[in-house]
């Protein structure tokens, strides 16, 4: 009988189209728009640093103690070289370089001020940007040591750590871009859809939610064992459509999680068992039938948000606020958990959200198990 | 005496305040149909419900096949087939599967199973139909699945909740054949519906429903027994005059009449051949008369005369 139900389930489950669309065909589409966004960003930000080619045009003509920030940027240290200094004598050329992809941006200095051209956002942006900002910050210390110590600036420099600053941006760890968070997200999100699978499930099985469901309860057969067989059905779908966009990212797209692939499989698999646990969950405590589909939507699309997945600082900033819906919020944690193994390995935190989402697992199935067990209705 | 399948005792049923099924009782005998006839609302369905043990009633006791009904008497529930009224269907699996996963609730013997399916969707004639989704079915061969599903594996007591609604005539035909057929294989059946004629030409004995009460109980014959009204006779008659119409009354078992533009109605409270009587004092009268119909008294006269109102809808 378990058996069957299994295989009935999978047969029903696999035959929804409007599932296939969420739950497979929404996170490919969205992972191809993403790679559209950014994937260049991710697939070129690399283990070693990409050095900037930046043009520098001096206008007051002296060596200014910006031109040694820049030149001290333009040493290799600790196997990254930041810049890369082109000199133009006039702006004209320097622009024309620009325009011809040369360079990638352009500082003027012109009064003892600094001014950053860079054509479009970006990482580049950001980096020189910060440089500058980091310059201005210390301007005043370095100007001081270039009047009475010059030959102390190039050192003074180096204590300013603008190098450190500038690549502190870039430090996830061994090779992580902050973009690939996004597909983290996206895995989470399609995890989750997957409550909308044992919603479906129980819909077919409650008297209260479906027609077949009182035809299923007028049957001799018990509740629960058929539950746990729509469950493990559901599980391995889920997990299955987790891996085919896996698969589509890693391989079609090209982006590299920075994870073994059978570990990003049994992430993966994971987050959907966390999913359709939700979905039991969601289903044994809806009484409406119009909601199994809302509420699972819902609750996946504002979970997959506060996880990162639209931007991804937003998981940091409730990391600083309100940290406990980071350490429940399915989604968060699933992100959270394929960031830090790609990032830093198998840590503590590694193990802490992968426990904690075995805990919410039990304490979502073990809830509607009790809900579950009630065999009569007040009202059909 | 044959067993009691079913017993229903003083079931009483509350949705918050409202009141659904009021001290209603029942029993079904072996080998019955059994139709419970009421209007819309008057509580078939809940009684349905709590009879299979999916509501929580007030009061009463429900015993089927001897034994008190509950959700976990599986024994009881392998036992029973229900054809519920709104269609219970699988939309991703095809009608076979669709037979075959609920079939498959009750039997586990796959060549049995397999059996079973097949003569289920040979007997409501969905063979042809096996490989299409439930998406493409027209209402008609909809509610034939419903049906198949429902009684694929042959069960002792089948409990339709008004199978026919919404149903073509054709369709509704092959139905109510049907259940004949499963009743005569021995099949005892319980069948709602707010349809008298069906219940009439289908059920051995009525059970009339109104505001949750069991209101009259008893063969189609033995209901209209009860009435006063056995025979309402319809004549055209251009030229009646009192004198005739007084005449006509003191014709045995006459006792009403009443006109209708050029017609007059005759209601007879039994006797047979009135209709010959009549005509005959017309002829020796020598008065003209058209057009002549007589009916019989339906289950509709019977809950006319019972709740004072017309069962609502009538059968198309
Ligand atoms: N879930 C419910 N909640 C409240 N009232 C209900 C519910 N189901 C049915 N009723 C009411 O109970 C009465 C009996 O309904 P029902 O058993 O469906 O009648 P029938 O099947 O004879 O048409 C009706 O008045 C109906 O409005
Ligand atoms: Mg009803």
């Amino acid at each position: 009988m378990f058996i069957r139900m299994f295989f009935y389930k999978i047969k029903e489950i696999s035959r929804n189209r409007t599932l296939l669309g969420w739950n497979l065909v929404f996170p490919l589409v969205l992972a191809t728009a993403f790679f559209l966004g950014f994937g260049n960003m991710i697939k070129d930000d690399p283990d070693a640093f990409k050095t900037i080619e930046v043009g520098y045009v001096n206008t007051d003509g002296q060596a200014s103690p910006f031109s040694m920030v820049l030149s001290s940027l333009s040493k290799e240290n600790d196997g990254i070289r930041v810049l890369k200094v082109h000199k133009f004598s006039d702006v004209d050329d320097a622009k024309s370089a620009l325009d011809g992809d040369e360079v990638e941006g352009i500082y003027i200095e012109e009064n003892g001020s600094v001014e950053t051209i860079v054509p479009a956002n970006g990482l580049v942006s950001t980096t020189l940007n910060q440089i500058v900002r980091e310059y201005e910050n210390g301007k005043v210390v370095i100007e001081t040591i270039a009047k009475d110590h010059p030959e102390n600036v190039m050192n003074a420099v180096k204590m300013m750590e603008i190098n450190k600053s500038v690549l502190k941006e870039y430090d996830f760890g061994s090779n992580t871009s902050p973009y690939l968070q996004y597909y983290f997200s996206l895995i989470a999100m399609s995890s989750l859809f997957s409550s909308w699978i044992s919603t479906s499930m129980l819909e077919g099985m409650c008297a209260n939610l479906s027609e077949n469901g009182k035809r299923f309860e007028c049957a001799p057969v018990y509740k629960l064992p058929s539950i746990v067989a729509g469950i493990l059905a559901g599980v391995v779908l889920q997990s299955i459509s987790n891996g085919i966009v896996v698969f589509y990212v890693e391989k079609v797209l090209g982006i590299d999680f920075g994870i073994p692939l059978l570990n990003v499989l049994a992430i993966t698999t994971l987050g959907s068992a966390l999913g359709i646990a939700f979905g039991v969950l969601i289903g044994s405590l809806c009484k409406n039938k119009n909601l199994l589909v809302a509420i699972p939507l819902c609750f996946s699309m504002t979970c997959s948000f506060l996880s990162g997945l639209m931007w991804h600082q937003i998981r940091q900033m409730i990391e600083y606020h309100m940290p406990i819906i980071n350490r429940i919020n399915p989604a968060a944690l699933l992100t959270d958990c394929l960031f830090v193994r790609a990032t830093y390995g198998k840590t503590d935190v590694y193990y802490r959200d992968i426990f904690t989402m075995l805990v919410l697992i039990a304490a979502c199935l073990i809830i509607s198990a009790m809900f579950l067990r009630r065999r009569k209705y007040v009202s059909l | 005496m044959s067993e009691k399948i079913v017993k229903i005792e003083n079931l009483v049923k509350r949705y918050g305040d409202k009141l659904a099924v009021d001290h209603f009782s029942l029993e079904v005998e072996e080998g019955e149909i059994l139709g419970l006839l009421g209007p819309n609302g008057s509580g078939k369905t809940t009684t349905i419900n709590c009879l299979l043990s999916l509501l929580t009633f007030d009061k009463g006791e429900i015993t089927i096949f001897g034994e008190k009904m509950a959700p976990d008497k599986y024994d009881i529930k392998s036992k029973i087939g229900v054809v519920l009224q709104n269609v219970a269907v699988i939309e991703t699996l095809t009608v076979y599967e669709n037979v075959d996963f609920f079939c498959g609730l009750y039997i586990t013997d796959k060549k049995l199973r397999k059996q079973y399916v097949e003569e289920a969707l040979e007997f409501t004639g969905l063979t042809e139909y096996k490989k299409y989704k439930p998406r493409k079915l027209s209402g008609g061969l909809l509610r034939r699945l419903n049906i198949a599903c429902g009684i694929a594996h042959k069960p002792k007591l089948i409990i339709f909740d008004e199978p026919t609604v919404a149903v073509d005539p054709q369709s509704r035909n092959a139905i109510l054949e049907g259940i004949k057929k499963m009743n005569r294989q021995g099949a005892t059946v319980i069948y709602t519906s707010h349809y008298m004629e069906e219940v009439e030409e289908l059920c051995t004995r009525v059970v009339i429903m109104d505001h949750g009460k069991n209101v009259a109980n008893g063969t189609s014959a033995e209901l209209k027994s009860t009435l006063m009204n056995r025979e309402t006779i319809r004549i055209s008659l251009p030229g009646k005059s009192e004198k005739i119409l007084e005449g006509i009354r003191e014709i045995n078992h006459v006792y009403k009449t009443k006109e209708e533009g050029d017609d007059i109605i005759i209601n007879c409270n039994g006797g047979e051949h009135n209709l010959v009587h009549i005509l005959s004092y017309l002829t020796d009268n020598n008065v003209p008369f058209g057009r002549v119909s007589t009916e019989l008294p339906t289950l509709n006269d019977v809950f006319l005369e019972i709740t004072g109102k017309e069962l609502r809808d009538k059968c198309s």
